[in-house]
């Protein structure tokens, strides 16, 4: 997960040759490289479970509850430190400057919060399904789509420097609310088998 | 573990895999305190029945509950009512038996102290000394006593044996033979998986499983039913 985000990150500032791109574009670029970094590391959340014949034994012994809160609370905190080692390095080498550091800090943390949420439930979907190649890329996609624009939107109005529309975090936040209740419902029916 | 006759009823099981019926409408029941052997030829479906029992399985047809005091008991506690051990049932290597023994009772609510948990490890012959080893490190019957341990630390009213002799000594052997006439004493179901005469011989009564015909040949018992 970080060797993809670093070597994405370098990929795209070596692209770019020093010129510094306009503000949605940085904004783009930054979450394209969080959401597959993302997705990299996140399908594996059951799958290695699985392949260890770990999955059963947590099956019969932990509430599904547990599991899934443990499950994302690992997914956040991984994509928090992601998060937190790539942005400097993002903000050095492709550009780009923030005027109002805790909108930023906000818009970041709901944004992997969401990532970390419909990450987790896919992940544990795409665990039970015969062909898993590339099914959680297009599972996790669709569903984080209501996140991934918000914050690339919020992100580029602070890289402008413009004034930020709020109701994009609330939004954001509603809906992380919604991936966290409905994650749990539909946990509950993958993990009852 | 909760105090209350427990009955487990299925009825009219059906399974299949692909092309293969394994059962063709099982019902049985068995309640707290008796020992069920589950027997028959490699993919009979002994270990189906089993997942089945638990529900990490889900039958094409038929049911299976759980009673205590014969109320039902509902979905989502429906597992923390069972302890299994099977050979893909594994734990987790880079932690250690401690850490392992603690961990999955600890996620239904359970603290073992460190005196209960060198009980435990006791009772199904391992050192004190293998607490503090990683299970990686263990062999295959090290880590199926290991298993055995994790299953009484659970608490549950119902066992799930698996061929849990299977990569045992005749010590082992002998050491699940008393802890499941032990459990059975303390009114817990179990259902058990072997293809061991001696095994089957300390049950209440057998299921054999076979050619998708499963019954209870001895006439002990007449609550299986095709």
């Amino acid at each position: 997960m970080l060797m993809f985000s670093f070597t994405s990150l370098a990929a795209v500032s070596m692209a770019l040759a020093g010129s510094v791109p306009g503000p949605r574009l940085l904004a783009a670029l930054l979450w394209v490289i969080l959401f597959f970094a993302a997705t990299v590391g996140m399908d594996r959340i059951f799958l290695d479970e699985a392949a260890a014949g770990t999955l059963e034994t947590l099956r019969l012994y932990a509430p599904a509850t547990a599991v899934l809160l443990g499950k994302l609370a690992g997914a956040f905190l991984t994509l928090v430190v992601l998060s937190a080692l790539l942005v400097p390095l993002f903000l050095v080498f492709i550009g780009g400057s923030v005027g109002a550091p805790f909108l930023f800090l906000s818009v970041l943390l709901l944004g992997v919060l969401g990532i970390a949420a419909a990450g987790t439930l896919t992940a544990a979907l795409s665990a039970w399904a015969e062909v898993r190649a590339g099914l959680f890329a297009i599972l996790t996609f669709p569903v984080i789509l209501p996140v991934f624009l918000p914050a690339v939107a919020v992100t580029a109005e602070l890289f402008a420097g413009e004034t930020v529309n709020l109701h994009y975090l609330v939004a954001m936040g509603l809906y992380d609310l919604l991936l966290g209740v409905g994650a749990s419902v539909l946990f509950d029916y993958v993990w009852g088998g | 573990m909760t105090t209350g006759r427990v009955t487990l009823r299925c009825a009219g099981l059906r399974k299949r895999f692909g092309r293969q019926e394994l059962f063709g409408g099982l019902s049985f029941e068995g309640h707290g305190g008796e020992i069920l052997a589950i027997t028959g030829a490699n993919g009979s479906g002994k270990s189906t029945l089993l997942k089945l029992a638990a529900r990490l399985l889900i039958p094409d047809d038929g049911t299976v509950a759980l009673c205590i005091n014969d109320v039902p008991v509902a979905p989502e506690a429906y597992r923390s009512h069972f302890a299994m051990t099977a050979p893909e049932m594994n734990l987790y290597e880079r932690l250690t038996a401690g850490e392992n023994l603690r961990f999955f009772p600890s996620s239904r609510g359970l603290t073992l102290t460190d005196s209960e948990a060198k009980r435990l490890l006791d009772r199904v012959g391992l050192p004190a000394e293998a607490a503090g080893q990683p299970v990686g490190q263990f062999s295959t019957g090290m880590k199926q006593r290991l298993k055995l341990a994790i299953m009484m630390a659970a608490a549950a009213e119902v066992w799930l044996l698996d061929e849990p002799g299977a990569n045992l000594d005749e010590a082992g052997r002998r050491m699940i033979c008393r802890e499941v006439q032990g459990a059975a004493r303390e009114g817990r179901l179990v259902l058990w998986a072997t293809n061991d005469s001696t095994e089957e011989g300390i049950a209440d009564a057998v299921i054999r499983m076979g050619r998708g015909e499963s019954r209870f040949p001895q006439g002990t018992d007449q609550r299986a039913s095709l």
